[in-house]
């Protein structure tokens, strides 16, 4: 296997190794984001074989589109709503595991194992957990006698529910992140501010809490783009019900598309709205984590 | 802490209890625990003879032919193009790992629609391959991240040493590098295997045939198949959807662990 023109093959190489995923990265990664752009602008239909510009008749339609409205807020109160949960539920487990506690491993894959399920058994999985009239929980709290409502059909509780299941799902994942950051953080420190008199609280707020900024940041900013996304929880648990109470972007964006309308160019527009507000939050991180990552 | 621990897994006891159940006892108030007696009914029902929309059985069999196709892919790709963007030199290296890692913010629900419309002109709606590929296409950018980190550290006396035997590129990458990366590999293969098996929007509308529906959307559509109060068929599918990704879990629980905190420090 004796090559035949050694000089020039070394240039052309590395391209070689690079053809097959760079294809597979073009085709079906960048060309779509680029055809969203064009798609948005136009009227095109499922099913439409001829489509044509229409300026931005679908973004000025999104101004109009009350639904879309609704789906916005729905998919921003979500998102602030979940935050303190998803960032303190993980925290607190993580702090307490990375004490040292025996099990460790068996408890940190007890924390993960909802994050291998897919967001449907996830989904299915709390639907019967809370359903109203045989789900355990109902049976639990109402023997504790807390009165239970439906809380997928109640329009005040469904979202929480909703929160509730993404927090069960996602923790052990936001965990195993929070744990690899606290192993970072040198013991060092700690002895020294136990020998200064500090105690676990003070040097929770005044080691772990400063040192964890970026860390902090990453979980918070990974949160905010997967929320921005959610679908697949709402899908299965309420269908945006009841009412519009928990219709996210992403649900209206795929109704638009393949449910309702089949008002690809519309959808196009959603789908890019929302990505410059992810694109957004994406870049607000790169510059929050290049102000505080020297320390 | 234990308890704390148990407490969480509950949910997923309860799931499995449900799923042992005869059909009378799982209506029972106040809830059981314990399934006795236990029946493997739901199951048989859902793998064989399951609604004409949703049939898991053959859902299982869908979701491992994509699941490991697109691993293949991912694997593959993933790896021929980190090599040379961990060990070569070359015009365009830094850009295109720039477009590599930038694309990692591209969120999945935004291409949907042109993703889409082009599977559709391929003519791959409701095939095998038109799971595969957008599916492998997601996790490339990633793959090609994490192998990179890991190519970087291979010490480069082994490569120098392999071309003055006369070995060309490709024998050096097949016969030296993957070889000594079957960890890293075997991160990357979970996790596109997760993420594939997982996947939920993308073949809920690339797929309209039921005969080739992947399981969760199989399962969800499981639920309007059954009335509300029959939860022993349909636990019994989640059960099932949860097995593979359980038992590599259990094999091989400190590499996902790695996987995470590598992706982590992708942002």
């Amino acid at each position: 296997m004796k090559p035949r023109r050694p000089r020039r093959r070394g240039a052309f190489t590395p391209y070689l190794f690079l053809a097959p995923g760079l294809a597979l990265f073009a085709v079906f990664r960048v060309y779509p984001l680029l055809e969203g752009l064009w798609l948005s602008f136009t009227n095109a239909r499922l099913g439409r074989a001829q489509h044509v510009f229409v300026g931005t008749a679908n973004y000025a339609r999104l101004l109009d589109d009350t639904r879309f409205h609704v789906s916005l807020l729905n998919t921003a109160y979500y998102t602030i709503a979940s935050t303190i949960p998803i960032l303190a539920v993980p925290l607190l487990l993580a702090v307490a595991l990375n004490r040292g506690v025996a099990l460790r491993t068996f408890l940190r894959g007890a924390f993960f194992f909802p994050f291998t399920l897919s967001v449907v058994t996830v989904g299915l999985t709390w639907l019967w957990l809370l359903d109203p009239v045989i789900g355990p929980s109902t049976y639990y709290l109402r023997a504790a006698g807390i009165p239970v409502r439906s809380w997928l059909a109640d329009p005040n509780t469904a979202m929480w529910a909703i929160i509730l299941t993404t927090v069960w799902w996602v923790t052990g994942y936001y965990l195993v992140i929070y744990l690899a950051g606290l192993q970072d953080i040198p013991r060092e420190l700690y002895e020294a501010a136990a020998l200064d008199g500090a105690g676990g609280w003070r040097s929770f707020w005044s080691i772990t809490m400063p040192l964890l900024r970026p860390v902090f940041l990453f979980v918070l900013v990974t949160h905010v783009i997967g929320s921005f996304q959610i679908f697949g929880q709402v899908f299965v648990l309420t269908n945006g019900g009841p009412g519009d109470a928990t219709r996210t972007v992403v649900q209206h964006l795929y109704e638009t598309a393949f449910q309702n309308f089949f008002h690809f160019g519309s959808a196009s527009a959603m789908a890019w709205v929302l990505f410059l507000i992810i694109l957004a939050f994406s870049l607000l991180q790169f510059r929050l984590l290049r102000g505080h990552t020297q320390y | 802490m234990v308890l704390v621990a148990i407490a969480w897994l509950l949910p997923a006891v309860w799931v499995l209890v449900t799923s042992l159940k005869l059909t009378e006892n799982i209506v029972r108030v106040p809830p059981e625990w314990i399934p006795w007696p236990v029946t493997i009914a739901h199951y048989g029902e859902v793998l064989f003879s399951s609604s004409r929309t949703a049939r898991i059985g053959r859902a299982f069999f869908n979701s491992t032919v994509v699941s490991l196709g697109s691993v293949a892919v991912v694997v593959l790709t993933s790896a021929m193009a980190a090599y040379p963007l961990a060990r070569m030199r070359f015009r365009g290296r830094s850009l295109i790992f720039g477009l590599l890692v930038g694309s990692l913010m591209i969120p999945n629900a935004v291409i949907l629609v042109p993703q889409y419309v082009l599977v559709q002109r391929l003519g791959w709606l409701s095939t095998y391959q038109g799971l595969i590929v957008p599916e492998a296409a997601m996790t490339f950018a990633f793959g090609v991240f994490l192998l990179r980190q890991f190519f970087l550290t291979i010490p480069s006396e082994l490569e120098d040493a392999a071309r003055i035997d006369g070995a060309d590129p490709w024998q050096i990458f097949t016969r030296i590098v993957l070889p000594l990366s079957q960890p890293v590999l075997g991160a990357l293969a979970i996790f596109a295997f997760r993420s594939a098996w997982n996947d939920f929007l993308w073949p809920l509308i690339a797929v309209n045939k039921p005969d080739m529906f992947p399981l969760p959307v199989a399962l969800a559509l499981l639920r309007g198949a059954y009335a509300a109060e029959s939860y022993g068929p349909i636990m019994a599918g989640a059960v099932l959807s949860a097995l593979p990704l359980l038992i590599v879990f259990l094999v091989a629980n400190r590499r996902i662990v790695e996987g995470v905190r590598v992706s982590a420090l992708k942002g």
